[in-house]
């Protein structure tokens, strides 16, 4: 019993990065309109970037975090100049295929520039665990939870009480009318793209920092949990692909508990397959529009 | 003020403005009337730079505007109701009218809050729904919403793109009576319209399109007399 709620825990904090990752991904498809496969390779461009960071300036995490968010912001810029800027009129499949190719060109960048093998995380935080009754958390898992919270609170609010994010929503639900209102679309797409980015990347950061190791090809997966998070929001709504998120955590450590860890991604695709066969428009109803 | 000379527009191999010539002089209201694909949403979407201009040579307030891109059109003064309204359905009331003073940056926010406060007078039933997302209003709610987004720039000409669309008639006139308000607060307004006879009642001058030509042109009173006119839209 105790093991079993202590993997829920374990699930709680995994999800809540597959939150963080779930929720760049739906700001970038809300936002910009096209769905991205380049997240995984934002995600570990994210993760060196801090894994060097702690090599080069030792424990500060949140050097670290601001790192892996410039470093992606980057990567994010460099994607949107390629896949989506000159492609907004075109058919959608030419943007999306355009990000399966770029994500293929940054893996193998990834791969010369950090090498093939993996690399021991630097352990930035002491870890001590936590016990309360029969729940044992360790500090890396609250940290982790921490992050999360703060950052899409820091999300939320740029989103919600900011000019700079009714431009954001403005684009994100019509570009014409958006353009007829002066709001430069090319450049408030490539700043949604951006910062879904920098989140994904402090999601690397998460994610190196939870399993202790980083390497160059760990993208992929990560990014169709993502995707899968995503799909459950519906593509577009943020807090319910983090919930998506959330959700995933929990059934693929609570999959691997009464199964082998082996087998952790079955228990993700399982899930988004039975998604998508009986709810493929996720948790999300249209808001706003009239009945 | 705004001057149109030559304007040619191609979609594809169909031809949709054949050197179409209009002015706009400051304080006027202009309005395009013409049946449908006669041209004249085409007309506004090619000043506004939202399709291609096969020729053809814009001027705003002297200076050459023809391949401006829409966001700098917006802070030279010059605003784009477009047909449909097109608010932003999952923003409040006061979200859209926020987003409407977006592409203005000169607009510091004390300046903000007094064109609310200023789009609440004009139009009490959006103060009433302020915080309303945009799209669970009513046709005529939504038109009066995009009006006075488009006014939240603070633009010198603002160009209404069928604002009678699918309306009541007594929304309609309700509307119309609020474009004499704007043009009497010094505002520009280029209006397009299928109810011509509205139209041409509150305008100064009007332009009568057909297939993507200016075929008629004159005082608002002369339109309406004008037999041809009558003959063709006003149903006489």
């Amino acid at each position: 019993m105790e093991y079993i709620i202590n993997q829920f825990v374990n699930g709680i904090c995994q999800g809540f990065i597959y939150a963080l990752m779930a929720v760049g991904y739906s700001v970038i498809v809300g936002v910009v309109g096209f769905v991205t496969f380049t997240h995984g390779e934002v995600i570990v461009f994210g993760a060196f970037a801090s894994f060097y960071i702690f090599l080069l300036c030792g424990n500060n995490l949140l050097l670290g975090v601001i790192g892996s968010f410039a470093a992606s912001w980057l990567i994010g810029i460099f994607v949107y100049k390629i896949c989506y800027e000159r492609f907004f009129h075109a058919p959608r499949h030419i943007a999306l295929i355009c990000t399966i190719g770029v994500s293929m060109l940054l893996k193998n960048i990834a791969q010369i520039i950090f090498g093939p093998n993996k690399k021991p995380m630097l352990n930035i935080i002491k870890n001590k665990i936590y016990s309360f009754g029969i729940v044992e958390i360790s500090k890396v898992q609250i940290v982790i939870i921490l992050t999360v919270i703060i950052l899409s609170a820091l999300l939320f609010i740029i989103f919600m009480k900011t000019r700079w994010g009714i431009s954001l929503r403005a684009v994100s639900q019509d570009k014409t009318a958006a353009a007829m209102m002066g709001i430069n679309v090319k450049q408030t797409a490539m700043i949604g793209n951006c910062m879904g980015s920098g989140l994904a990347g402090v999601a690397g950061l998460l994610i190196a920092i939870n399993y202790q190791t980083v390497y160059a090809t760990m993208g992929s997966n990560l990014s169709i949990k993502a995707f899968a998070a995503a799909v459950l929001g519906g593509l577009t709504s943020v807090p319910l692909a983090a919930l998506g998120g959330i959700l995933i955590g929990i059934i693929e450590n609570m999959g691997i508990t009464f199964t082998s860890a082996s087998l952790r991604d079955i228990f993700t695709f399982v899930f988004l397959i039975i998604i998508l066969i009986f709810k493929p428009q996720g948790f999300s109803k249209k808001k706003g529009v009239r009945p | 003020m705004l001057k149109v000379e030559n304007l040619t527009v191609n979609y594809g191999y169909i031809n949709a403005l054949n050197n179409v010539n209009f002015e706009v002089n400051k304080g006027e209201i202009i309005t395009l009337i013409g049946g449908n694909g006669a041209g004249k949403t085409t007309t506004l979407m090619s000043i506004s730079n939202l399709v291609a201009k096969e020729s053809g040579r814009l001027t705003f307030k002297g200076a050459d505007i023809t391949n401006l891109p829409p966001h700098k059109l917006v802070k030279m003064g010059l605003s784009h109701v477009p047909e449909g309204r097109k608010i932003f359905p999952a923003l409040t009331v006061y979200e859209n009218l926020i987003a409407g003073s977006l592409g203005n940056t000169d607009l510091k926010k004390p300046q903000i809050n007094e064109l609310v406060q200023k789009m609440y007078q004009l139009f009490p039933r959006l103060k009433e729904r302020c915080d309303q997302g945009g799209g669970t209003l009513s046709g005529g709610e939504q038109q009066m919403l995009a009006i006075a987004r488009g006014l939240m720039m603070d633009p010198d000409i603002i160009m209404l793109d069928e604002p009678s669309l699918g309306l009541a008639p007594i929304i309609v006139e309700e509307i119309f009576e609020l474009i004499l308000k704007i043009r009497d607060e010094g505002k520009t307004v280029l209006l397009i319209e299928q109810n011509a006879s509205m139209a041409l009642s509150i305008a100064d001058r009007g332009y009568v399109l057909e297939t993507g030509r200016v075929v008629l042109e004159g005082t608002g009173k002369e339109l309406l007399n004008n037999s041809d006119v009558q003959k063709a839209y006003l149903g006489d």
